[in-house]
């Protein structure tokens, strides 16, 4: 793989390590879906570095375009789910979901 | 290069904003601010769908969403995050960086990969005919989004 | 047309909220149950005669163009549909009565109808991404079936399986990007043909690492099991139903073997992490599942532990580990889905899930109690049951290729099983009778035909074993045994 391949992969890396870590650590349920956009955003940067690395950048960018709509809904049912929980809990905290022991 | 490493390191930068600001429009708005900056990087690749696509629905759409919710979420109440993962997490961080750094240095060349053949087409080729499954595979996810707002905000009678 | 198997749901599901809004009642039910059967009855007709020769595949035209959608329909996406229609049919007949209280059941088979048909196009891709797309359409759609209830812990349930589910995704999509790095392409024959060249093997290692993170949380593999036992037991009993028999399966347990054995192709590390993963599954669960009160936690746990058996037969790659672990795969979907189906009887009936509270109730409900019996010893392995047939092959390849410890575990686990599995029949059925149940019915009549239906099938597919082995088993175990050549050989677009 070309050397800018692993140029861009350093940087989502980043990205990813910072989502996993506010996954891990932060309360606040909207924060955490920050979180899972800051790791989608590393993941759409790896798809589209490999494709460019490559010289597919066509297939990539169908990948991209295909999991930004995912994301869309993926989000869209997140914030449904957190609008529902904060009509139950009147709060957001993810430590108020703790009922359920796992 | 030196334009794509600025972008880079502001993209990095304006995620992890989003991440540990305390107010959530804020924080909303640098996510924005960091697909914007994600957007123009896939420009200057050459991926100027995936870049479209990437600040008009990430940095435009999502944004408007997360704000919506934020909107109706607005308990005046603060939820207070753990002090101590604030302070830790530049040292995590810059301690990850260096051996994220370590570890592309070392697989440099490292990571067999064939020659791939010239591309074919246009995008618009590749996608409704090279992956026309990709897009059914999106309605079909539309449709799940869609009809899960709709069930999860319908007018119910106490249930549980 | 094996594009059907995708597009029919998809188009139903779209049209069904419009058909509810003009009736409520029966067109929905009605629409949503005839997709289903339509679905088992192509798989189980128009399917056999189609594999006859190798895998089917299928190409279309759209307005004279050539378009380019490759399903596959081979011996082992055949036996996934036929296992998908079949108990997503029943948890469909079962929903015509327990839906009734919670209302949008339009919109409840919309979502239901577009899961199953994720989980079509998962069995039929051929291409890395299309199971990634399918796995996720699948996944969206059972995050708010989860949360449907709307009550505080299906949200609660929802939202961690959503969290979970979605680090999932990104360690697939990752590991899917670096093998578009290093082959060039995404389709299954190529991938399996250039890394057969490559031979790259630490970075192929990494991948592999990924994909068993990234499908082990899907199927609720321990260490990843921990979204499982809150998000089951917080769902409707249908789609608790669907969750643990298909989706932790299909998304799961289907894709990590479609990846590992026919294009990575199964190495002996690769074996030997899958086999421990697997056990460790099985022991650890069969002991969490015992300290359960909550019937559908218990069954839950239940679910993780079979998985295991699923992945310690598949893992162990030969003919006979891998024709185990499959059987086990279709007999657990039958049996798991049939005792939610019957928790969720118990709980309309009686409105708790706690087992404490429980006592007698076969008295008043002799044919739940008849069917939940049939499952639970399906699942805790007594013959001739068809749980019995499947758990023997897997111990029996064990002992076979020269692992007598695992079998032992597996052995070992399957009495505990057994033990937990009548502690519930004890305490649910058996007994006296608390007075508090004293004026409950047996289930409405479609959730006790769901049920029957299911039961006679764990019987029947018991006593049929070696016909039911011969000609669904067979076909998909080979095809998996072939490893890497099937899909090079025969693949080859």
């Amino acid at each position: 793989m070309t050397n800018t391949w692993y140029f861009y992969l350093f940087f989502s890396a980043g990205l990813i390590f910072a989502g996993l870590y506010a996954l891990l650590s932060k309360r606040n349920l909207i924060r955490l879906l920050i979180a899972i956009e800051v790791i989608s955003k590393g993941v759409s940067l790896v798809l589209l570095a490999t494709g460019f690395a490559k010289g597919n950048i066509l297939v990539a960018q169908a990948m991209v375009v295909t999991f930004i709509v995912v994301e869309v809904s993926l989000v869209a049912t997140a914030l449904a789910i957190i609008i529902n929980i904060y009509r139950h809990t009147k709060s957001l905290d993810v430590r108020k979901l703790v009922r359920l022991k796992g | 290069m030196i334009v794509q490493t600025a972008l880079l390191i502001g993209m990095v930068l304006f995620s992890v904003l989003a991440i540990f600001l305390k107010d959530l429009i804020r924080a909303a708005i640098s996510l924005a601010v960091a697909s914007l900056l994600l957007g123009i990087i896939f420009f200057r690749m050459g991926a100027s769908y995936a870049g479209v696509f990437e600040i008009s629905v990430v940095a435009g759409l999502i944004t408007v969403l997360f704000i919506l919710t934020i909107a109706l979420t607005n308990t005046g109440e603060e939820v207070r995050e753990s002090r101590l993962a604030n302070v830790v997490f530049p040292l995590f961080f810059v301690v990850f960086v260096i051996i994220d750094a370590l570890v592309m240095k070392g697989l440099l060349q490292k990571v067999p990969a064939l020659p791939s053949g010239p591309e074919a087409g246009t995008f618009g080729e590749v996608l409704w005919k090279g992956r026309t499954l990709d897009l059914v595979g999106q309605i079909g996810v539309i449709l799940a989004g869609v009809f899960s707002v709709l069930a999860l905000f319908r007018k119910r009678d106490k249930h549980d | 047309m094996i594009i059907l198997f995708v597009a029919l749901p998809l188009i139903v599901a779209g049209v069904l909220p419009l058909i509810g809004k003009v009736s409520r009642r029966v067109v929905p039910d009605l629409l949503a149950n005839a997709t289903l059967l339509f679905l088992l009855v192509y798989a189980v007709a128009v399917g056999r005669p189609l594999i006859g020769n190798g895998p089917a595949f299928q190409k279309l035209t759209w307005l004279g163009e050539t378009v380019n959608l490759r399903l596959a329909l081979d011996g082992f996406s055949l036996f996934m549909l036929m296992a998908i229609s079949l108990v997503g049919l029943c948890a469909g007949l079962f929903s015509i009565d327990y839906m009734e209280h919670y209302g949008a059941k339009a919109n409840y088979y919309a979502l239901f109808l577009i899961m199953i048909a994720g989980m079509n196009g998962l069995v039929l891709a051929t291409d890395l991404f299309n199971i990634y797309i399918f796995l996720e359409v699948a996944a969206v759609a059972s995050y708010s079936l989860v949360a449907f209830g709307l009550g505080h812990d299906e949200l609660e349930a929802a939202f961690k399986y959503l969290m979970l589910s979605v680090v999932a995704s990104a360690f697939i999509l990752v590991s899917i990007a670096v093998i578009f790095g290093m082959t060039g392409s995404l389709s299954l024959p190529a991938v399996a043909r250039a890394l057969q060249e490559l031979n790259a093997g630490p970075v192929v290692g990494i991948c592999a690492a990924l994909f068993i993170m990234g499908f082990g949380l899907k199927a609720a593999l321990i260490p990843f099991h921990a979204w499982l036992p809150d998000a089951h037991p917080s769902a409707p009993a249908p789609i608790s139903a669907v969750l643990s028999g298909l989706l932790i399966k299909v998304s799961g347990v289907y894709a990590l073997t479609r990846v590992f054995l026919n294009v990575f192709g199964l190495t002996p590390a690769l074996s030997t992490v899958l086999m421990y993963l697997g056990t460790v599954s099985l022991a650890v669960a069969a002991f969490l599942a015992l300290g359960q009160k909550d019937i559908k936690r218990m069954l839950a746990y239940s679910s993780i532990s079979q998985v295991g058996y699923i992945v310690l037969g598949i893992g162990l790659g030969t003919p006979l580990g891998i024709a185990g672990g499959l059987f086990h795969l279709f007999n657990h979907a039958l049996a798991k889905g049939l005792l939610f189906l019957t928790s969720g009887s118990i709980q309309q009936a009686t409105g708790t899930r706690n087992l404490d509270e429980m006592g007698g109730l076969a008295n008043r409900m002799p044919v739940t109690a008849a069917t939940n019996l049939i499952g639970s010893l399906s699942i805790a392995g007594v013959p001739p049951l068809n749980g019995f047939w499947s758990k023997l092959l897997i111990i029996m390849a064990l002992i076979q290729a020269g692992h007598p410890v695992f079998a032992l575990v597996a052995v070992l686990a399957s009495v505990l099983t057994l033990w937990y599995y009548l502690l519930i029949q004890r305490k649910a059925f058996f007994g006296k009778l608390n007075e508090r149940w004293a004026a409950v019915k047996e289930a409405p009549f479609w959730m006790t035909a769901s049920t029957v239906l299911l039961a006679s099938l764990c019987v029947g597919v018991g006593i049929f074993f070696s016909v039911t082995i011969k000609s669904w088993i067979q076909p998909a175990a080979g095809v998996l045994a072939e490893g890497v050549q099937a899909v090079i050989r025969s693949w080859g677009l």
